[in-house]
């Protein structure tokens, strides 16, 4: 025992050590990534006030010439130097931080974050090596920050990052997001909060790419009937958060557009908790199952319930999907019946946006449709830049102005021609046209095409007045 | 009748998983009088090390089942090796605190090695389900039941005739006098780790069977907690009992709830538990089979 305060020094000792490594890795990171050192070009605090970037103060700043850069654009405020990126391409460019605030290691989608993380810089690389935007590269990996899906955890690291980023060119999960909700629009900024809520359309400040959990639901059941046969009932088995409330509202005004019974039942995360899940389909048996849930969930769900002999469909929305479970007990029964609804194309369809990220990511273990996530979501936010560009200026207030009034993006295909509508009323905003796929086992998201841009009488039809989830 | 059967029959293969962890707890609790929060995490690094050995390295199932095992008893016992046993002596609160920063250190390279994707567990039962009187029975709980009270006969065999399970008994019972009597207490404090680790492990196996192991999975460990404080925090055969409890318990408000008492609001089939838990707790405060305190005043 005369040895334990000297393994407890030893233990502090490491402890210790650990911790001023960390610390000095944070400081150099600090140092290399610092927009601070470029502060000189700063003239504008990061107020709250967005009229104050006035013209004329716009104009004045344009005019200096160390604040303007070859193209002529002044950049300023937080998240902006002329000073280029750490691991920029263009060297005489300057630099514009976007912060992500991803669930990385811990958290309910720590299998997604890295993964959109990859993707998102991926994007911007691409950017970068075409040029940059308006003599600025775009940097996305210099501020990243572990939210472990956890609001607390967000408003912590938010407030590490939040002089030093322009705007969050991610930020995961909406419970997250909406913890920092007034801070953002306090500051100018703006957040991807990769989460396709109904709620986002309405919220000048959220950047929402395809369509909603709520729209998908609508399509999912208006596609099956299309497709396959009427129904009579259809059954929500959803988590009890936004995400599957959303999607839940959205079956029932679909099987209320169909005349058919709606059964809405709440199922908590766990495999081992979907006994109820699974009862209420063996006891109801509905013509049709929309899950929301995850893909371990949904596993569980499809193949005891079609293993106790349902002989219905599932459609599960985006997230219930994993390559992996076409190797897992349940994937005969997903194979036969189980069809996927969500808001892109596959990660190996062949528009000219699904083929530059392919091209750009290159080869990798895995490649799937948390990729075409994270990539499709960086569309408007280079949009966003490139409008502010036009108006001679890179600030918050600036690129928020210009994001607010974008009433189309490029997606270069990945999306329907209509979507990216940032200026318009919320039902305007609202994208309708899902995709259906199902299982494929020859393609690396384990899923290929069914449908793309299914838009559903309900759906076309449906009047958003207010987001889904307020009438659930 | 036959659906009362059906519940419970899946209610003890469910069971079975969180009696095989809430054993390795009352394990460690008696050798150590610690709670240890890391059971959970080594639940879910010995399922995910059979999931990789049998998807990624190819081995037979079994082959990987004991390959784990053996694994993580040495982890366990290495943990207590390392990090617990230089504590001894210092007050308990702080030893389970301890296995709380563990549970985290493991599950965080757990997740590591899941990575992006689910991980199928290859086990040879998966889904498939044997009627028999009526009564629909899933191979994996019938794996699990089985499994189990192997597992116990062998763990009661162990503790009631080998010298190490005596020393373990006593060291249980009174560490000092055991020391006295020549008993290596640290080997005790190591064995009972290796034991609830492996425990924890083959339970993890029973977890992920006809399933996908993800970076949640870890969760389903917290189920035992119930159990044990059900059973008795020092009671193995408390454990075992209150483990399939717990699942009984699940599987009939699953299965009956929605039916008789809709009133109780969606899946009250896993608060259930904890109410069953509160209601022995009130008339016996130490569980059904725990050791009441008798404190001097």
């Amino acid at each position: 025992m005369k040895t334990a305060p000297i393994r407890l020094l030893l233990l502090v000792v490491g402890l210790a050590l650990l911790v001023v490594g960390c610390r000095a890795d944070d400081d150099e990171a600090a140092v290399d990534d610092e927009p601070d050192d470029a502060e000189e070009v700063v003239e504008d605090e990061p107020d709250d006030e967005p009229d104050e970037a006035d013209e004329d103060d716009e104009a004045d700043e344009a005019d200096e010439p160390e604040e303007a850069d070859d193209d002529g654009v002044a950049g300023s405020g937080p998240g902006v130097t002329d000073e280029p990126c750490p691991d920029g391409v263009n060297d005489d460019n300057g630099c514009i931080y976007l912060g992500s605030l991803n669930d990385l290691t811990v958290g309910a989608f720590a299998q997604a974050g890295p993964l959109i993380q990859d993707a998102i810089e991926a994007f911007w690389g691409r950017v970068n090596e075409d040029g940059g935007i308006g003599g600025f590269d775009v940097d996305i990996a210099s501020n990243v920050r572990d939210n472990e899906y956890v609001p607390e955890v967000q408003t912590e690291v938010f407030g590490e990052i939040r002089d030093e980023v322009l705007s969050l060119g991610l930020s995961l999960g909406s419970s997250p997001t909406l913890a920092i909700r007034d801070d953002l629009e306090a500051d100018d900024m703006f957040a991807v909060p990769m989460a396709w809520n109904s709620d986002f359309p309405f919220d000048p400040v959220m950047v929402e790419s395809g369509s909603n959990y709520c729209v998908d639901s609508m399509n999912a059941v208006d596609f099956y009937v299309a497709e396959r046969d009427d129904v009579d009932s259809v059954m929500s088995v959803h988590y009890p958060n936004d995400y599957g409330q959303d999607a839940d509202v959205g079956v029932r005004l679909a099987a209320d557009a169909q005349d058919a019974e709606h059964i809405g039942v709440q199922s908590p995360p766990g495999p081992e908790n979907q006994g109820d899940a699974i009862q209420a389909i063996a006891a109801d048996q509905p013509d049709l199952v929309v899950l929301t849930l995850n893909p371990t969930d949904s596993a569980a769900v499809v193949g005891e319930a079609v293993a106790a002999g349902y002989e219905g469909f599932f459609i599960g929305h985006g997230p219930t999907w994993n390559v992996a479970l076409l190797d897992s007990p349940a994937a005969d029964a997903l194979r036969a019946y189980f069809w996927q609804v969500g808001p892109y194309p596959t990660y190996d369809s062949d528009t000219p946006g699904h083929e530059a990220m392919r091209e750009t990511l290159g080869d990798g273990e895995v490649r799937n449709d948390f990729h075409t996530a994270g990539w499709v979501s960086q569309y408007p936010v280079k949009a966003a830049l490139e409008g502010a560009v036009e108006e001679g200026t890179i600030d918050r207030a600036t690129v928020l102005a210009a994001l607010q009034a974008l009433d189309n993006v490029d997606y270069e295909g990945m999306l329907p021609p209509d979507a990216g509508n940032f200026a318009g009323e919320p039902n305007d905003r609202i994208v309708r046209g899902s995709n259906i796929g199902e299982p494929d086992d020859d393609s690396s998201a384990g899923l290929v095409n069914l449908a793309t841009e299914y838009v559903g009488p309900t759906a076309e039809d449906y009047d958003f007045t207010e987001p889904c989830r307020d009438s659930y | 009748m036959t659906q009362l059967l059906q519940a419970i029959t899946s209610g003890l293969g469910q069971g079975a998983a969180y009696a095989l962890i809430a054993v390795g707890f009352v394990i460690i609790y008696k050798a150590t009088s610690v709670i240890s929060f890391a059971q959970p995490a080594l639940m879910a690094a010995g399922a995910t090390a059979v999931a990789l050995l049998t998807g990624q390295a190819g081995l037979g199932f079994y082959t990987a089942v004991v390959v784990a095992v053996v694994g993580a008893a040495l982890l366990g016992a290495g943990v207590e090796r390392t990090v617990l046993r230089p504590m001894v002596g210092k007050p308990v609160f702080i030893l389970a605190i301890i296995t709380l920063g563990l549970d985290v250190v493991i599950r965080n390279v757990t997740n590591r090695f899941i990575g992006f994707n689910v991980r199928p567990m290859n086990d040879p039962w998966g889904l498939d389900r044997t009627t028999l009187l009526g009564i629909t029975i899933q191979h994996r709980h019938l794996a699990a039941l089985v499994t189990t009270a192997v597992l116990l006969a062998a763990l009661y065999a162990f503790f009631q005739y080998s010298r190490t399970g005596l020393a373990m008994r006593a060291a249980a019972i009174d560490q000092e006098a055991s020391q006295a009597q020549g008993v290596n207490v640290g080997t005790v404090f190591g064995l009972s780790w290796a034991f609830a680790a492996a425990l924890a492990a083959i339970a993890g196996v029973f977890i992920g069977a006809g399933s996908t192991v993800d970076q949640q999975t870890w969760v389903v460990g917290l189920k035992a907690l119930p159990a044990i404080i059900l059973g008795g925090l020092d009671s193995v055969v408390g454990a075992v009992v209150g483990g399939l409890a717990v699942g009984v318990v699940e599987a009939l408000f699953a299965t009956y709830q929605g039916t008789y008492m809709p009133w109780l609001g969606s899946n009250f089939s896993i608060v259930a538990p904890y109410v069953l838990m509160l209601m022995v707790l009130l008339v016996r405060p130490y569980g059904l089979f725990g050791t009441p305190e008798v404190q001097r005043v």
